[in-house]
Formats: structure tokens, sequence, C-alpha cells
């Protein structure tokens, strides 16, 4: 499954579709961090960062997925050994390829977006938060991924309006309906970011476990 | 497909025949394992399958030898070398998969699937657009694979398979597959009452057998 994975993370750059969501990722980070936030307010802005990268990380988990054509899909579930693992071959590229474009932003953030480093706990909810928004960017680009959406113009809009409702539903009282991404960048202005991070946690992770075993069922009848 | 049901025995080969869209990738799909069948089961796969498909998907960015390297990884470390050099592909290797012609790129797609030494070889259209020498390599291919005890499934319009002594052949007809003889014929005696006889032959001719004197037990 690993050398599947490396396959499908090669083809993506070998193809230089990753320049795009690359180029897009830069150009945002370069508007977020044009100028240095003041101390005291790191966490706020690493968070909100955080949650403006989650299309481009869908959009770059969608196009890895998409990379490869339907008869090379197939091929590859064959060889190596099965559809569950071709999925699951594809889902870790997605996420790999997510995490190295965060880690850009972040460490952006870091060096020439904020005035210092917030302390341990605040890093560390940062960081989990980090891990939450590249998880619901692969989520999200798997589901808008040829594979479930054959129609380029119906996925892409599926894909900004699923981030758009996410960004809605999550800022209304009914935010747990949702992966609470607004509630995030509120709980990080006001301090309390350690403080909800397991509730806030646990509501992103439960959303985005049921949006991949919701993509794994779609699969069975869409290889 | 509708009422399918077949054993294959390890060293068997199938030459599966109908015309377009009659079910025969969908057949290959489900014995491939690509496809699950909405009612029945197909059990005793063997592990390891190999699967040729019809057109070499070419819109991938590695050459030849790179893409055939990443499938031999996934197929843990597979040797594609021989195959590639059986199949006449040394000049091809440095060359991008999108600058192949389609037999060209047929030939990557049969070396993917035959480095992993299948148990289940599955070939859709196997023959088409290769070269005459790939064309008189295959069959032979076949037969190894067979003697060695791989079942060898081929979609086959052109017949590129069909002296092989072994082979057994189904014709898929609207999703249901019938084993027969293609090409060679038999002829079946019955017995049967005098005054069914007409019917009988009628009901032969409508389903297009060839129906040949009418002996009587006087006559005979």
């Amino acid at each position: 499954m690993i050398a599947l994975t490396v396959f499908r993370v090669a083809a993506y750059i070998r193809s230089h579709r990753i320049f795009q969501a690359l180029l897009l990722m830069l150009a945002l980070i370069a508007i977020l961090y044009g100028s240095r936030a003041p101390k005291g307010a790191e966490t706020e802005v690493l968070t909100d960062a955080a949650v403006l990268v989650i299309p481009i990380l869908a959009w770059s988990s969608r196009s890895l997925l998409d990379t490869e054509p339907d008869q090379q899909r197939a091929m590859s579930a064959i060889s190596v050994g099965g559809r569950l693992r071709e999925l699951g071959a594809g889902l870790l590229a997605a996420f790999a390829t997510s995490l190295v474009l965060i880690a850009l932003a972040l460490g952006w953030g870091l060096v020439l977006g904020v005035s210092a480093v917030p302390g341990p706990e605040e890093f560390a909810a940062v960081l989990t938060l980090y891990g939450l928004a590249t998880l619901t960017g692969v989520t999200l680009g798997a589901l808008t991924s040829r594979a479930i959406l054959r129609s380029p113009a119906i996925s892409i809009m599926t894909l900004l309006l699923g981030f758009l409702v996410m960004l809605m539903l999550s800022a209304s009282p009914l935010y747990w309906l949702t992966v609470p991404v607004i509630t995030w960048m509120k709980s990080a202005n006001s301090a309390e970011l350690t403080a909800r991070l397991p509730e806030l946690a646990a509501i992103s992770l439960a959303w985005c476990l049921l949006g991949l075993a919701c993509y794994a069922w779609l699969r069975r009848t869409r290889p | 497909m509708k009422d399918v049901d077949a054993h294959l025995d390890p060293g068997d080969v199938i030459e599966v025949a109908g015309v377009n869209g009659a079910g025969k990738s969908t057949l290959l799909r489900l014995l491939a394992g690509l496809t699950r069948p909405s009612s029945g089961t197909i059990t005793d796969r063997p592990a390891v399958v190999g699967f040729a498909p019809d057109r070499f998907p070419l819109e991938q960015p590695f050459t030849v030898s790179g893409y055939l390297r990443h499938m031999s990884r996934i197929r843990g470390g597979a040797r594609w070398e021989p195959w590639a050099e059986r199949l006449g592909m040394a000049h091809l290797l440095g060359l991008r998969l999108g600058e192949l012609s389609k037999g060209s790129a047929h030939k990557v797609g049969l070396t993917q699937a035959l480095m992993c030494e299948p148990g289940l070889l599955i070939l859709d259209e196997p023959f088409a657009g290769l070269d005459a020498d790939t064309r008189e390599v295959l069959p032979s291919i076949v037969t190894e694979l067979s003697e060695g005890g791989a079942i060898v499934v081929a979609s086959d319009h052109q017949g590129g398979l069909r002296h092989l002594p072994s082979i057994r052949h189904w014709t898929v007809v609207d999703g249901v597959v019938k084993e027969g003889t293609a090409g060679q014929r038999a002829t079946v005696r019955v017995d049967l009452p005098v005054d069914e006889v007409r019917s009988f032959i009628a009901r032969m001719r409508d389903e297009g057998y060839r129906v040949h004197d009418i002996v009587t037990e006087e006559q005979s």
C-alpha cells in the first residue's frame, strides 16, 4: 500500500498538478501574513489560517485523487490486492500531500506571521487544529473527487459550497452539525481554545471519520 | 450478468466472445474482483490476479520504465524486465507513456499484468493493436502460464488463442454465459416418439440448429 501511495504522490507531482495547489497556498499565506500579527495574537492568527487553508487542501486532495485515470485505478486495485487498499493508498497520499502544504502554511506563519511562538498548551492546540484541518480538507476533497462526482463543474461547486455550508453552520448554535471551524476561530479569539479543544476536536474528528466512511461506502459502486 | 454458474480449474484457458455490450467486460471485472456481484458469489479466486485492460491508460506522467518500476514495487518487487524483453519493448522503455502507439501501450499493460506471476490472468482484447511478432509470442506465454497452473481468461474478438488445444470457449449473450466449442460442430442423436418429431425439428430450427436427415426405427 505504501508503494501505491508513493506512486500516486509521484503522479501528482510529475503531472505538475501540485503546483496549482502550491501556488494558491503561497498566495493565500502571503496575503494572510502580509503584516506580522502583534504579540499575544499568535493563537488567533494561526487558527484563522488553519481554517482558511481547508479549501486549498480539499482542492489538492481532489486533484491528487483525480490524477490517476479510472482504468489505472482499477489496475492499481488489482495490483495492490483489493479496492480497500487502493482506497486507503489514495487517502494516505492525499493526507501526506496536504500535510506538506499545511506545514508550509504553519512554518510561514511562525516565521513571518506572528511575533512569538504561542505557549506550549496553545501551540499543542494549534497543532491539533492543523491536523484536523488537514483531515477535513482530505475528506472534502475525497467526497468531491471524480470517482464520486463525475462532472468537474458539479465537483468544484460542491467543494466550495461544502466549505461555505461548513462556515455558516459552524457559526450558528448548530455548530456541532459540521466540523465547527468558526467555533475554532471564536474559541481562539476568546482564549478558550485549550479549554474547548477536547469538545471541538471530538466533533471535528467524528464528522471527518463519517465523511471518510461515506466516501468508502460510495466507492463500493463507484470504482 | 445473470444465471452464471461456472467452475474454473487451474490451467484453464477461457476465451470469452460476444458482441459489443453483451457483458464481456462486466464478466471480466467480476472475475478480477473489480466489481462485486449484486447477488451470488465468486469464491476461491487466486490470490494474485493480473489484469490487462483493452485500452491502457496513457494519460500518466511517467516513462514506460518509470511506470513499470512503480508497478513492480506495488507488486512487491516483481521482475518486469524479462517480460518487457519478451514482448519486444526494449526500445520503448525511455519513452513517455503519452507518446506510445496503441499497440505499444498495450504491451505495457500486458507487462504489468504478467510481471506478478498471476494465478488468474485477465486479458481484455489482448491482441488488439499488437505487432505480428508479439501476436505470435502471446499464445505461447498463455500456454506457459496455463501449464504452470494459472487460469487465463481472455476476451478476444480476434481469436488469437483459438488454436490452443485446451481452450474453453464462453459466449456472452445479453448477460448470459454459454459454454461451447467455437468453430467445431457436433452431431447429436436424439431418440424421441415419432409424433413429436415435427414439433421438435421446428423447435430446433427456430433456435438456429441445423437438422439433418430424419431416421425412424423402421428405416434403421
